[in-house]
């Protein structure tokens, strides 16, 4: 049995709370608060001893746990997972803008969490490709809106997800790139990647939906098939006069059970998680040439690296 | 205003695609068809296809277009050639006073889209270029982005793909075995429908369809395209693969007034979809967004033994066809332009052609107006 630490908001030990039964071989028996505000909130995630904050459990408390969830901004990240990693503790880490100056090869355990990675529609689409029953991906078309409130801070944090499931459908990194922002919108973005042999995705991202729903569609055109992910595709209706309004059916948080049993089953089975460093590290490279992209008004070129 | 109740004459000046163009005038009451006239310098089955579908029609085909212009008493020519004889039959009708409809693409050059533009002027006849633009829900995409739902558009996306097979798949040639002739294969094609690209000039899904989706975006948002950045591949089909021309394309647009946007388009084969295939508008605003099927309304018909390659989902209401016959016809009763004129499509095809240039280049290119 794995002894989990958890590292971050109470909010986010609610949501590992009510996942904990669904998780095999692992149980959560520490938890830091990010906010000292958040006291004695890791209660969710069960039976855990709470501690004042992260340096105190890296400081105090290491034979509490076997290995550490942290779920903080970015820049606070880093420095947590080189503490993880100075404590020889594998950990599972928010998504990265830097990487941490501690990993090595030699390091423990380290899983980037690509949560995106692990929505149910994004892991059919996933095997179908990987089973070879696309064919050989050709085009990836993403649509992704947000409400402001619900929007990362940052245009790196925002366009982070997308990029790296490109990078990932794609396995590779894009050859050129090419930006465009709204001139009337600073919460849109839209950027054309291509890869080679003529592969190529196109993706937009705006954050400027009114507060509610989200909205993400994701389609892959294989040489054999294609997949469609389309949250217009999975919504009912509800009639209360006037026009209907759409009603998106919830999902529940499949994806973070299943990155943490992957977590956990890499550190059992004691092979590289699914998620990797370099993936990580592939998306931020692509991500900030995106940026450029646009800032500069040019196709940004790169040699594939692979 | 002329005589609303007056029923236009036209001449099909070859028909040798499908033949839904010359059928959609047929079939609105204001319009009859009253001949099929070609080149007598024709190939035989271009002379073979207007007989066929001058004897369905019940009407005469005459191999020899000038002296149809003078003996049939004509207000209008439906154009649907070859791709790279568009334009040509276009300008002979207009220039003998008639009004033209034509089958897309507009041309396979841009200097023939020019070449009409400045004929229609000139004539002072109307031009109207097929398309989609009256489908239902992209009428209801255009009453919503109208009426300010979504408050000021700032970006639009079109994702075309025609889940449709064209001949052999990419990689099945065998070694020793010639390359496939475009024009030998188009003609082959005409059998299943599949033969949007006929005549001599190979061209990509970019040039036989790209029309549809710029349409929606030149209506939707009554903007120029100024630049475009595009990617192309031949990812589906040998015929394209062996001619050189795009099955697959992903378009970056920039229009007028700071609009952004994109079109994904392709031919992707019968089987990446249960139907014609996935066609989708996404537009934001200031307000909100947009998502819009292209194919709704429709109703969903599965039975035993039922063929594979039928559509399970059937469109209905569809009164495209009527309606833009209904548009041009107003268009002559009223003399305002019709829904998709010369210039419109002229300017489509600039973008098309700035896109492949693109796509060669691998740098982001002018639409030149």
């Amino acid at each position: 049995m794995i002894r989990l630490a958890f590292i971050g908001q109470a909010t986010t030990a609610e949501a590992y709370g009510s996942i904990r039964t669904q998780l095999h071989r692992a149980s959560w028996t520490a938890f830091a608060p990010i906010d000292i505000a958040d006291g004695q909130d890791g209660r969710p995630l069960g039976q855990v001893v709470t501690v004042a904050s992260p340096k105190v459990l890296f400081a105090e408390h290491t034979n509490d746990f076997d290995a550490v969830v942290i779920d903080a901004a970015f820049g606070q990240a880093e420095n947590l997972v080189d503490a993880a990693s100075t404590a020889s503790k594998p950990t599972l880490a928010s998504p990265l803008l830097a990487n941490p100056s501690t990993l090595s090869p030699a390091s423990p355990l380290f899983m980037p969490a690509h949560t995106w990675r692990f929505l149910p529609s994004i892991r059919a689409i996933k095997r179908s490709l990987d089973s070879g029953k696309l064919g050989e991906p050709g085009l990836l078309r993403i649509h992704r809106w947000l409400p402001l409130t619900a929007s990362p801070q940052t245009l790196a944090e925002r366009i982070l997800p997308d990029t790296d499931l490109a990078c990932w459908m794609f396995d590779g990194e894009p050859e050129k790139i090419w930006t465009l922002q709204s001139s009337d919108n600073p919460n849109y973005i839209q950027f054309h990647l291509g890869y080679a042999n003529d592969r190529m995705a196109m993706i937009d991202i705006t954050s400027s939906l009114p507060a509610g729903c989200d909205y993400f569609s994701l389609s892959i055109i294989g040489g054999a098939g294609a997949a469609y992910a389309d949250d217009h595709h999975n919504m009912n209706l509800i009639y209360t006069g006037s026009q209907p309004n759409a009603l998106l059916i919830n999902q529940g948080r499949t994806d973070l059970a299943g990155q943490l049993q992957e977590f956990v089953d890499a550190i059992h089975e004691q092979r590289p998680a699914a998620v990797i460093l370099e993936d990580a590290t592939r998306a931020n490279a692509v991500s900030e040439q995106i940026i450029a992209s646009a800032k500069l008004n040019q196709v940004i070129e790169r040699k594939e690296n692979n | 205003m002329a005589d609303p109740q007056k029923k236009f004459r036209a001449a099909v000046l070859s028909v040798v695609k499908h033949d839904y163009l010359p059928m959609a005038v047929a079939a609105h009451p204001r319009f009859e068809l009253v001949v099929v006239a070609d080149d007598a310098g024709s190939p035989d089955w271009v002379h073979e296809r207007n007989q066929q579908f001058a004897d369905k029609s019940g009407i005469p085909y005459v191999r020899d277009v000038a002296k149809t212009f003078t003996d049939y008493d004509l207000d209008l020519a439906v154009v649907s050639s070859e791709a790279e004889r568009h334009c040509d039959l276009a300008v002979r009708a207009t220039d003998a006073q008639l009004h033209v409809i034509a089958d897309k693409p507009m041309s396979t050059r841009l200097s023939d889209c020019d070449r009409l533009v400045e004929a229609v002027q000139r004539n002072k006849v109307k031009f109207l270029l097929w398309n989609r633009n009256l489908l239902p829900a992209v009428i209801q995409t255009n009453e919503a982005i109208q009426s300010g739902a979504i408050g000021q558009l700032q970006a639009i996306h079109i994702d075309f793909y025609f889940s449709k097979d064209a001949g052999p798949t990419k990689g099945t040639r065998q070694p020793g075995d010639p390359p496939i002739n475009w024009l030998d294969h188009q003609i082959e094609a005409h059998a299943d429908g599949s033969d949007g690209g006929v005549g001599i000039e190979a061209v990509g899904e970019l040039q036989i369809e790209g029309v549809y989706p710029l349409g929606y975006i030149r209506m939707l948002t009554g903007a120029n395209v100024r630049r475009v950045f595009t990617r192309t591949a031949t990812h589906f089909h040998q015929a394209n693969v062996d001619n050189s021309v795009d099955d697959l394309a992903t378009v970056s647009l920039e229009l007028d007034r700071g609009i952004v946007g994109s079109l994904c388009i392709g031919r992707i084969g019968a089987s990446s979809h249960p139907d014609i295939g996935e066609i989708k508008i996404h537009a934001i605003g200031s307000k909100g967004g947009l998502v819009i099927a292209e194919a709704r309304p429709e109703v969903s018909i599965y039975y035993r033994d039922q063929p594979p390659a039928e559509f399970k989902n059937e469109r209905v209401a569809n009164e495209n066809d009527f309606l833009l016959m209904d548009n041009f016809a107003h268009a002559l009763d009223t003399d305002c332009e019709p829904i998709l004129n010369a210039k419109d499509g002229r300017d489509i095809a600039a973008t098309v052609f700035a896109a492949l240039e693109s796509s060669k280049t691998g740098q982001p290119v002018e639409v030149p107006y």
